[in-house]
């Protein structure tokens, strides 16, 4: 096997509810390794503490207990190696698309000709071309994304962080977009020194075709639950409507079933 | 109602309104102390036309966009700092909040003391006035950053200087902007206010340092003209109303992103 990228030991995190002042169990001993080069799915229900795993490998918060050890080092800040491709995007509203995108080679000091020469590249990859000057708020929502996602990639990560992607896009573009996802990972021939990927989703369906393993988070507080390898033929576009696709999405699906209707329930109360 | 007989009924009521106005006053003879649209067009024209509006206006002018910069030069730091960081904040609160409880212009006589009558005396309430609304919105502005944002610009590599220069700051310069609308609205009154207060004692040296202010008091206790008076107040709001339409193209053209 080769060498983990990514381990994750015994991590638990707590917080204090600001409403409350409970203290809550977001994640309770969570043990995780990652190998380099992997596409590695994390589902749960909602409150399953999914988003709180991907903030503590990115750095933006650290583990009440445990250990998140990103190539031996362990993590205690943010940094371009790691790239986080954000649910809302978290584009900057006052930079254009060309502006969003060349800023990480700007905070690494790129010199600007580089960047634009960098950024245009990855305009044209996620076809983006003839936008470099609109601002985000003149973006369709697909547009907004494939312009986070070439954001990201201006550092070249060796980890792609992705927390919910494409949930807030229409089905079809999401469809396109998982394809678009898949190519740029390197779907069909699988480069050495190719990106990780950790891909934070709450659609089975979007686990089981992008994924080679599928993480499930219980909830309450959030564990892992099962982990399920996903052993589909690449390119993986071609595997929709698969038999054993569907037989592997219902798998994922009768592990979360019960903890989902909870959530629900949950949600009510609150 | 059409638009055309709409405008001819608004039209015909105002002329009507003028109309009645101007008879009042000529009628009854009272044209020393009340002002009346016929006067105050030929005295508007007699002010203009010798220069001593222009002259007075510039001045006014000048010392509150002077006032209006150094407030925001002080204002915006300030803010920003205790928006980001909690110890200033806490020990900046109790200053700006008693501070700014005290009106502009009951600081008029402290600073004619200090300053003198010339001109910085006024100076020195505009940059008072318009100091508060650059702290209190860049300082609720810089809180208010989008925590995603900062996350990003973090993730992407960024250090504390270009998340400052480049993810705080643009985040809250809407916000600035409409600080420096009401900054500007505020110097504007307290200007006119302080310069009413100063008074007459304009020529000093013969080098005039007199605002609209002055210009109003000069007008009233010296030539006895209240439609000079008049037309002096409606300049003033007339420059108020194009102040603000500057303002608010200058965030057009400088942030189009937050155009709405």
């Amino acid at each position: 096997m080769t060498d983990s990228i990514l381990k994750i030991q015994a991590v638990r995190k707590t917080y204090v509810s600001v409403r409350t002042g409970d203290t809550i169990e977001a994640l309770a001993g969570i043990d995780l390794e990652v190998p380099a080069g992997e596409f590695l799915a994390v589902v749960g229900p909602s409150g399953c503490g999914k988003s709180t795993l991907l903030s503590l490998v990115a750095g933006f918060t650290q583990p009440s207990a445990g250990e998140v050890l990103y190539r031996g080092q362990r993590v205690t800040g943010a940094g371009p190696e790691r790239g986080v491709m954000f649910q809302d995007y978290a584009l900057f509203p006052w930079r254009t698309v060309l502006g969003n995108i060349e800023f990480g080679p700007l905070a690494r000091g790129v010199a600007l000709t580089q960047r634009h020469a960098r950024a245009r590249e990855l305009i044209r990859l996620v076809g983006l071309d003839g936008f470099e000057n609109r601002y985000p708020h003149e973006l369709s929502g697909g547009m907004r994304q494939r312009c986070a996602l070439a954001r990201m990639l201006a550092n070249d990560p060796e980890i792609w962080l992705m927390d919910e992607p494409l949930a807030a896009v229409d089905q079809q573009t999401r469809t396109i977009l998982q394809d678009e996802l898949l190519r740029l990972w390197g779907d069909a021939a699988r480069r050495p020194g190719a990106p990780t990927v950790i891909f934070v989703t709450h659609a089975i369906d979007e686990a089981v075709l992008l994924a080679d393993r599928v993480v499930v988070l219980a909830r309450r507080p959030g564990r892992i639950k099962a982990v399920i390898d996903i052993p589909l033929p690449r390119p993986r576009p071609a595997q929709r409507g698969s038999p054993q696709f569907a037989a592997l999405v219902a798998q994922v699906w009768d592990l979360i079933r019960d903890e989902a209707a909870k959530a629900i329930v949950e949600e009510i109360d609150r | 109602m059409s638009r055309r007989r709409s405008k001819i009924l608004v039209v015909s009521a105002l002329a009507v309104l003028l109309l009645a106005w101007e008879g009042a006053v000529v009628l009854t003879g009272a044209q020393a102390s009340w002002p009346f649209p016929s006067g105050i067009i030929r005295s508007g024209f007699a002010i203009t036309a010798d220069g001593t509006l222009l002259v007075a206006l510039a001045g006014s002018l000048q010392r509150v966009i002077t006032g209006f910069l150094v407030g925001a030069l002080v204002g915006i730091p300030t803010g920003i700092a205790m928006g980001l960081l909690p110890w200033v904040n806490l020990a900046m609160r109790p200053v700006t909040e008693s501070l700014r409880s005290i009106a502009p212009i009951a600081w008029i006589p402290l600073a004619i003391l200090w300053l003198g009558v010339q001109g910085n005396a006024a100076l020195f309430v505009v940059a008072y006035a318009a100091v508060f609304p650059f702290i209190l919105n860049a300082a609720q502005a810089a809180r208010a950053v989008d925590r995603n944002h900062l996350r990003a610009a973090r993730a992407l590599g960024a250090g504390p200087g270009l998340i400052l220069r480049a993810v705080v700051v643009p985040s809250t310069l809407p916000t600035i902007f409409t600080a420096a609308r009401i900054a500007l609205a505020i110097a504007w009154s307290s200007i006119i206010a302080a310069e009413l207060a100063l008074g007459v004692k304009i020529e000093s040296g013969g080098r005039s340092v007199a605002g609209l202010g002055q210009l109003m008091v000069a007008t009233l206790y010296v030539k006895r003209d209240v439609n000079a008076l008049v037309f002096g107040m409606l300049v003033i709001g007339l420059v108020s109303f194009l102040i603000d339409a500057v303002l608010r193209r200058l965030r057009d053209t400088l942030l189009p992103w937050a155009r709405r």
